[in-house]
């Protein structure tokens, strides 16, 4: 009670000595959309967090001689030139609070689902610096994801970044909720990271989650699609930061980030709205960094935590080579890639063997799966290449070599088949494979 | 001034920084960074990276250091990109967060600059010269990154020639001393793992003094390149700068210079034989296109600046042999969105003197290194340098895999019993050569569980010749997949 008339006063002082400074108040002298030009506020630093008229809070996005560009995070109510804008003294940061595992948040801590800020909420800074090389150390740790299809052949290691990649509906979202949900009870923590998404999109994910029992330490942070672009853009951050007040624990975390194509659209909306050059395909020159320091924060760190993250990016027509789709490719440390064609006909999930890439490979697996799954690998890729080739031929004439290596590449494609949430353990899928590949 | 500061509530985990950053500043002090005591300007506009001065005093130039001081003891650097008048545009070091305007600058002696010293073997450098291996070593030599020109009478072009042990790279692109040889591909087609192979088969095998230069890469693989080498015993000969990915694009765009400058020591003042490793001088283009974007430079196709010419050919033409020592570089080189007439790529491959292309479409049928047979080339496919022999089985290697891409196609629709004999053996015996062209990696041993394999030159010739002329064509193509010499299988 005392704690609490204390907090009272001192609110009252910070509050009285905020208005008493003139040279952190400043008046909006143009408005765009989501982004403010704002005349005064001399003493404000970049990407300070201000408040603009009574409950609008905004960051300083940059500083000219004459003006400030301030762009705006949490509107409430209109803004009209001649506003007050006030400094706040303090770096503009996320909010989190511990309290909101198993609940569905936003970058300000608020539970979106009741649409109240939690209690003790925690200052989250949205760009530390990156995890230094020599605090990092290998990544050799095993994540499963319960998939036969990743474990054994592409598999995930705690502190990997891994992207998954594909069309619309090839089932990109499901291997991440998969994951979750065979993690539940690995004492790791996931916050799945929802950019752009429906309110629908979120509600089904929470659901899905929630039946499964993978929500107990499971968190899901998102910025909707109808909220202010700059959330959108600075959410993954948020997230990220979260993961790393986590990491700083020791404890394991798990990211998913849905989608990043979604994030460098509303990046370039932003870049674009404020005056920035264009580079390809109109994003500023700086999307890939934009990224990469994103990703960079997935690690095995020195102190036995680990941020593995998982980023999914949204491709048209089946092609991974466009510009966003090489640029996180060549981030992150390989890609599971989704295949429209395989998804109809009926392959789940529809990965592609071929082009999918674990830059790990068997240092994240135990010796016999990495055994297991390299033989696999190998047979599975000689069969695709081969099946290309000689789709034509006469079955009858191939030599018998050749002929048992199509019927056997048939088989492991069936054996990799497996329906949503039906988490497949190690021991199961190293028994359905090593008789099926033998000792070769 | 500090009116703000009185209600940074301390308790505030956002300012929880300061710490650490105390002691950056007290290790400044330490190796002999000095700052002018007195304000050399203000700060009047602040972006991500850029910030705009207005000069107190005419004597800084181009390329200068200068820094701000933080009210919490941080101190923040800037390198000086241009001068107009009055004030100067400067880049930041790292971020920009917490400026404000009016702050004032000082300036920072020698710029950026390089250890230039024997210590620099077995150690990990930041883009700006700084030691990052948590191993406290303080040089005091240092010189500044800009500061090196070679004219022409200097450059020397002769040396020996030197083998890898990948079949496909002794093959198709062969290397000698003093050569620039390109590796590119697009995202996740080998790269890095090729050039790993490199370093474990010509730095090992070789013992040479080595330079690896990380620019814009991921920084899990700088900690497993380190790790390697000192487990492996191998770092004293190497010495190593990283500007990686997660870095700011002013870290990113300047590694490739401390690179060089540790270099040239090796080759100037040890007179040695250097082995330079860069992974990727492509970053190097890309940070300086965000860096240019900043500054408001008009940018030419795809937002690449329009300089970026004359700024690849300063960092390649210090890349060269001269009469004291070699430097043989090995540079990766990223192609975006799979684009290989990217202006960038060109503009980079057009300083190499030879080039390995990965493919994307090898990878994808689990062919590695994944190369593109026709775009690898090399200046010494020459009879003169590489023999009749090697030079006439290139040529009909490549004669047979053009054939059997045309056949490729053929076959889809016709099926491969319509063809004639002739073309009927090209078929099966390039696709031989492409299975055989494959190689088991020792860096790879962990995807694929093949042991490594290091092939002589002689072996890969003996072999194709013996494809070539159809002595194994009664032997299944899926026996020449990840071999080394055949003989040896």
């Amino acid at each position: 009670m005392a704690n609490n008339v204390k907090d009272l006063v001192n609110e009252r002082i910070k509050e009285i000595k905020r208005k008493d400074n003139v040279y952190t108040i400043g008046r909006v002298s143009k408005i765009q959309n989501y982004v403010l030009e704002v005349s005064g506020l001399d003493e404000a630093c970049y990407f300070e967090k201000v408040r603009i008229g009574n409950d609008n809070i905004g960051y300083v996005a940059g500083i000219t001689p004459n003006y400030l560009n301030i762009v705006i995070v949490k509107q409430r109510s209109t803004i009209h030139v001649g506003d007050e804008v006030v400094a706040s003294g303090e770096e503009f940061t996320a909010q989190y609070s511990e309290a909101s595992i198993g609940k569905i948040i936003d970058m300000f801590g608020t539970d979106k689902m009741k649409d109240m800020e939690f209690d003790n909420l925690v200052n989250l800074r949205l760009e530390e610096p990156v995890t230094p090389i020599m605090d990092r150390t290998a990544v050799c740790r095993p994540l499963h994801t319960g998939i036969a299809g990743i474990d054994l052949i592409y598999p995930i290691g705690k502190g990997q970044r891994q992207l998954i990649i594909g069309d619309k509906k090839t089932g990109k979202t499901q291997i991440a909720l998969d994951t979750i949900a065979s993690l539940a009870n690995d004492n790791v923590i996931c916050i799945y990271c929802a950019i752009g998404k429906t309110k629908k999109d979120v509600r089904e994910i929470h659901y899905e989650l929630a039946r499964h029992g993978a929500m107990n330490n499971t968190v899901i942070m998102c910025a909707l699609n109808d909220e202010l672009t700059p959330v959108l853009s600075l959410t993954p951050y948020a997230a990220l930061a979260v993961a790393e007040y986590y990491l700083k624990q020791a404890k394991d975390v798990v990211v998913v980030i849905d989608d990043l194509k979604r994030h460098a659209d509303a990046y370039r909306e932003i870049t674009l709205m404020t005056d920035k050059a264009p580079g390809r395909e109109a994003y500023p020159s700086d999307i890939f960094y934009t990224h990469a320091r994103l990703l960079e924060k997935g690690c095995q760190h020195i102190n036995g935590g680990s941020i593995t993250i998982l980023p999914i990016v949204e491709t048209k027509t089946s092609d991974i080579t466009d510009y966003i789709s090489t640029n996180i490719i060549s981030i992150t440390d390989g890609q599971i890639v989704l295949n429209k064609k395989n998804f109809d006909k009926g392959q789940r999930p529809a990965i592609d063997y071929g082009l999918s890439v674990s830059r790990l490979g068997g240092a994240v697996q135990t010796k016999k799966m990495s055994h297991l799954g390299s033989n696999v690998r190998r047979q599975l890729l000689s069969y695709m290449e081969k099946r290309d080739v000689y789709e034509l031929a006469n079955k009858e004439e191939m030599s018998p070599e050749m002929r048992q290596l199509i019927e056997h590449g048939q088989t492991i494609i069936k054996c990799l088949n497996q329906y949503k949430f039906e988490a497949k353990n190690e021991s199961e899928i190293i028994s359905t494979f090593e008789s099926l590949i033998g000792d070769k | 001034m500090d009116n703000t500061n009185t209600i940074i509530d301390p308790s505030n985990p956002a300012l929880n920084f300061i710490s650490q950053t105390r002691e950056k500043e007290e290790y400044k002090q330490e190796v002999g960074k000095k700052i002018s005591s007195a304000s050399i300007g203000r700060i009047i506009s602040i972006s991500s990276i850029k910030i705009e001065i207005l000069l107190a005093s005419s004597e800084l130039s181009v390329h200068d250091v200068v820094c701000a001081k933080m009210s919490d003891g941080r101190i923040i650097e800037f390198e000086i990109e241009e001068i107009k008048g009055s004030t100067a545009n400067a880049i930041c070091f790292e971020m920009t967060n917490g400026l404000k305007r009016g702050m004032d600058l000082y300036k920072v002696d020698g710029g950026i600059s390089a250890p230039f010293s024997d210590k620099i073997l077995g150690h990990m450098f930041s883009s700006f010269g700084e030691p990052i291996d948590k191993s406290n070593v303080v040089i005091d030599e240092r010189k500044n990154v800009y500061k090196s020109h070679l004219d022409l009478s200097d450059v020397t072009i002769n040396g020996d020639i030197m083998w890898t042990g990948i079949k496909v790279l002794d093959f198709l692109a062969p290397m000698r001393k003093g050569f620039k040889m390109g590796l590119l591909g697009g995202a996740g087609v080998g790269k890095t793992v090729l050039i790993k192979e490199l370093i474990h088969n010509v730095y090992t095998g070789l013992q040479s003094n080595s330079i690896f230069v990380g620019v814009g890469e991921r920084s899990r693989e700088g900690q497993e390149l380190f790790q390697e080498m000192k487990e492996g015993d191998l770092l004293d000969k190497m010495s190593m700068v990283f500007g990686q990915m997660g870095e700011s694009p002013t870290s990113r765009s300047k590694a490739i210079y401390t690179g060089l400058t540790l270099a040239e020591y090796l080759r100037d003042a040890k007179r040695q034989d250097v082995l330079v490793f860069i992974d990727n001088i492509y970053r190097y283009i890309q940070g300086s296109s965000e860096i240019y974007s900043e500054l408001g430079y008009m940018s030419v196709e795809n937002g690449y600046p329009s300089q970026m010419l004359s700024d690849i050919a300063n960092i390649e033409e210090r890349i060269n042999s001269t009469e004291t020592g070699s430097i043989t570089s090995f540079q990766a080189i990223f192609i975006p969105a799979d684009d290989v007439y990217d202006e960038a790529v060109r503009a980079i491959s057009s300083h190499l003197d030879g080039q390995v292309v990965l493919d994307r479409k090898q990878a994808e049928k689990g062919f590695y290194p994944a190369i593109d047979v026709f775009k690898t080339t090399s200046k010494l496919i020459d009879i003169e340098v590489v023999g009749r022999k090697h030079y006439d089985l290139v040529k009909e290697t490549l004669r047979y895999l053009s054939r059997y891409n045309e056949l490729e196609e053929i076959i889809a629709v016709l099926g491969i019993e319509e063809l004639s004999q002739e073309d009927q053996d090209i078929f099966y015996r390039s696709r031989k050569l492409l299975q055989y062209f494959t190689q088991p990696m020792f860096v790879a041993e962990n995807y694929t569980g093949i042991k490594g394999q290091f092939v002589k030159i002689d072996d890969v010739l003996t072999d194709v010749e013996d494809i070539l002329s159809g002595k194994y064509d009664d032997v299944d193509e899926s026996r020449f997949a990840y071999i080394g010499a055949y003989k040896n299988r």
